[in-house]
């Protein structure tokens, strides 16, 4: 329960006169049930009741009550969270004070598929998706990487689709980067928002901009599996060639960083950080992946590259290197 | 003591509550993880044992009983069955060492769950007695709310009906085809209940499940649902648990496994079919999956491990005819440090055990056989049941035809 009900003493519902006329239902269980639960007398009470009251089919103000407290008691409720809502519509309940009940309940179970299956009932009755925008981040604070807070965002801005929505999306994402940069889930949420909104955006800008935004990320932290799967997904997802890459990745698959060469600074390819471990692994990978496409005579390269990343730096996929080795060589040789 | 099995994990069969374990921000700027580092193994040195008697042992208490504190399994119990009598199963205790009598009451509890005329089972009796009928019909008629079947533990009821030999008499295919189909959304997917409730590829699975044990996927718009799985592949080469969701394992499992139940002479068989290159990408983040430092599996990019996505990634890796690309000695050694050291398995070292992880660890290592000393049934990976269960199912639903 939260901190906010622990206040009264709680009554159980069969010492309530005001339920005197419900009849309560007990549970049924076989002789021997599998998995029982040793129910604690305030949820075997109000679930008691919620049987008898679901029985007669009561739709009335006293079920939210009782419904709330099933629910505090056990998030995970579907049939309390269901019925609840139906009391909601056939009462003509404000759902505006519902949400409000809601985001307590959100912010003390966030791991709880109902809670945020009902949140999507309410907004998609409510129709309003900005401050649900701002709360949803208010949670992420609590938890960055929260499935359910990010599906239920993505769910909210494919849902409303309004030009002012998205428009905030970005730096939100740079907010919680900065913050953690292996977020992969802010990675993942970049992707959505500049790939597959229905976007009137200009692409080959995205791509730009994008392209750019990765590769100081990965700068500052080579090591960081999201930003090089993210720099990969734009390369597939615009079907350009990731030798278009190679003078930023080379500079990733060296022991140490390169002395200081002050007359060029490639700003489009900016390279590691001081203090960054190298070789990155994610670099050596990804070299290889271009000179597997480079042409047979570029095999050799890639192989090594495999190599270098099955012995040393990379030996738990150790056979999914020895994996790609053969079957480029098998590819080569069959050219 | 306690049994602290409310343990969360991302993708959770149970219809509560997720979670999976965090790398953190802690990493650090410039801080390398892709580092090779030493973990004492030698490719000869056998690994801890199995402690198979314990993990049947956890699974019995649970059985037996779960304290207050895990109210929250409430509406998940017929998944925790699930997980406990797969542990016996594949730890080769249910066939030997399960009593007729226990047997028996047991199928009989399932079978109370089983909501015939609407075609399903539900998680457990706490909506009402076990006898519909007895119960709920004033209303039923009226109301969505009396524990209508739910997806996921009718898919967990048929599995644990076959861990028990069940003959499956008292099913009604059509009803529970009629079942499937209403659980569809206009968008493809399917709900945990028929005409609603929350929806993602965990219960797109579940629903290919139970067509291809039914060998009937004219209850459902395949197509359709082919195109909602399509929709929830992401940039990184794995599938997230909604359309646009991120890249999780448990999902990614759901989506390969929903794929490859479709039989190869349907007409929709080859929008089943991965692209070389979307298997390739699959492949890449699957093994990706496997952290260096632990063995174990995480869900999710920069992620920790946890013991379940052993199960979720390496079952996906075998699906792909990959399961020789991941370091099976090295996940077997991370599922060892995850025993409890008075039986079960938990989601990481150190933490509490659950019916959930220790399931899909000891599933995980059924897939992957780590060594030679860990005695497991094998396992399909696709409908996650050992042959001898899916062949007596598949057996028993095709007589019934």
């Amino acid at each position: 329960m939260s901190a906010d009900d622990t206040t009264a003493e709680f009554v159980l519902y069969a010492e309530r006169p005001e339920w005197f006329d419900v009849v309560p239902i007990s549970q049924y269980e076989n002789i021997q049930p599998l998995a029982p639960i040793f129910y604690s007398p305030e949820y075997k009470d109000a679930t008691d009741y919620f049987r008898g009251i679901v029985k007669t089919g009561e739709k009335s103000p006293r079920v939210l009550e009782l419904t709330e407290t099933i629910i505090r008691l056990n998030p995970a409720h579907y049939s309390a969270w269901q019925y609840r809502y139906e009391v909601l519509i056939a009462i003509s309940a404000p759902l505006e004070l519902e949400l409000v009940l809601t985001n307590k309940l959100t912010k003390s179970s966030p791991k709880t598929y109902q809670v945020w299956h009902h949140r999507r009932l309410l907004l998609t009755a409510l129709r309003d998706p900005a401050p649900e925008l701002m709360f949803n981040e208010e949670v992420l604070k609590a938890d960055a990487k929260n499935y359910h807070t990010w599906s239920h965002r993505q769910w909210l801005l494919a849902h409303f689709d309004q030009a002012e929505l998205w428009d905030g999306e970005l730096p939100f994402v740079e907010r919680l980067l900065a913050d953690d940069v292996r977020n992969n889930s802010a990675w993942h949420h970049r992707f959505f928002v500049s790939f597959e909104r229905g976007s009137k955006d200009n692409r080959d800008e995205a791509v730009r901009r994008e392209l750019a935004f990765t590769k100081e990320k990965i700068a500052l932290a080579p090591n960081n599996a999201s930003a090089w799967n993210y720099l990969r997904g734009i390369l597939d997802h615009t079907r350009m060639s990731y030798s278009t890459q190679t003078a930023f990745a080379k500079q990733y698959i060296v022991d140490k960083i390169e002395p200081w060469d002050n007359d060029v600074l490639d700003l489009e390819n900016p390279p590691p950080s001081s203090g960054a471990e190298l070789p990155c692994a994610a670099a050596i990978e990804f070299m290889a992946d271009v000179h597997e496409t480079s042409g047979k005579e570029c095999i050799p390269r890639a192989v090594e590259l495999w190599r270098s990343l099955a012995d040393t730096h990379d030996t738990v996929r150790k056979r999914y290197w020895e994996y790609r080795i053969r079957g480029a060589v098998a590819n080569s040789s069959k050219t | 003591m306690p049994l602290p099995l409310g343990n969360k994990s991302d993708v959770d069969f149970g219809v509560g509550v997720s979670d999976d374990s965090d790398l953190g921000a802690g990493a650090g700027v410039g801080a390398g993880v892709g580092v090779g580092v030493d973990i004492g193994d030698h490719p000869s040195s056998p690994l801890p044992l199995l402690n198979s008697s314990g993990h049947v042992a956890h699974c019995g208490r649970c059985l037996d009983g779960l304290p207050s504190s895990l109210v929250e399994m409430d509406a998940s119990r017929m998944a925790i069955a699930f997980y406990c009598l797969g542990t016996l199963d594949v730890t080769n205790y249910a066939e030997r060492k399960i009593s007729s009598t226990d047997r028996e009451s047991w199928k009989e509890w399932i079978w109370d769950q089983y909501v015939g005329e609407r075609g399903g089972f539900r998680p457990g009796p706490f909506m009402g007695s076990g006898d519909s009928a007895e119960l709920l019909s004033e209303t039923e008629a009226t109301t969505t709310s009396t524990a209508p079947p739910h997806l996921i533990m009718t898919y967990c009821a048929l599995l644990a009906l076959a861990t028990l030999r069940d003959d499956y008499a008292k099913l009604d295919r059509a009803a529970l085809a009629r079942m499937v189909g209403a659980c569809q959304d206009a968008d493809g997917g399917f709900a945990t209940m028929p005409g609603g409730g929350d929806a993602d590829l965990r219960m797109t699975y579940c629903a290919f499940v139970v067509c291809a044990l039914l060998d009937d996927w004219s209850c459902i718009d395949l197509a359709h649902a082919l195109k909602y799985i399509q929709r929830c592949r992401t940039y990184e080469g794995g599938y997230g648990q909604t359309p646009q969701g991120e890249s999780l394992g448990g999902p990614t499992y759901c989506a390969l496994a929903a794929l490859h139940l479709v039989p190869p002479d349907h007409p929709y068989a080859p929008a089943a079919r991965l692209q070389p290159a979307e298997r390739h990408a699959t492949v890449r983040w699957l093994v990706y999956m496997q952290a260096e430092a632990t063995g174990g599996f995480s869900g999710r990019t920069n992620k920790l491990a946890d013991a379940c996505y052993g199960f979720w990634c390496g079952a996906a890796l075998a699906i792909l005819g990959a399961g020789d690309f991941l370091d099976a000695r090295a996940l077997g050694r991370y599922l060892a440090q995850c025993q409890y050291k008075f039986g079960g398995i938990s989601k990481a070292p150190g933490e509490h055990p659950d019916p959930y992880h220790t399931y899909l660890s000891i599933a995980a290592a059924a897939i992957v056989s780590p060594d030679p000393g860990w005695e497991l049934q094998a396992l399909d990976p696709i409908i996650n049941a050992t042959h001898e269960r899916r062949d007596g199912q598949r057996r028993m639903y095709l007589l019934r035809r």
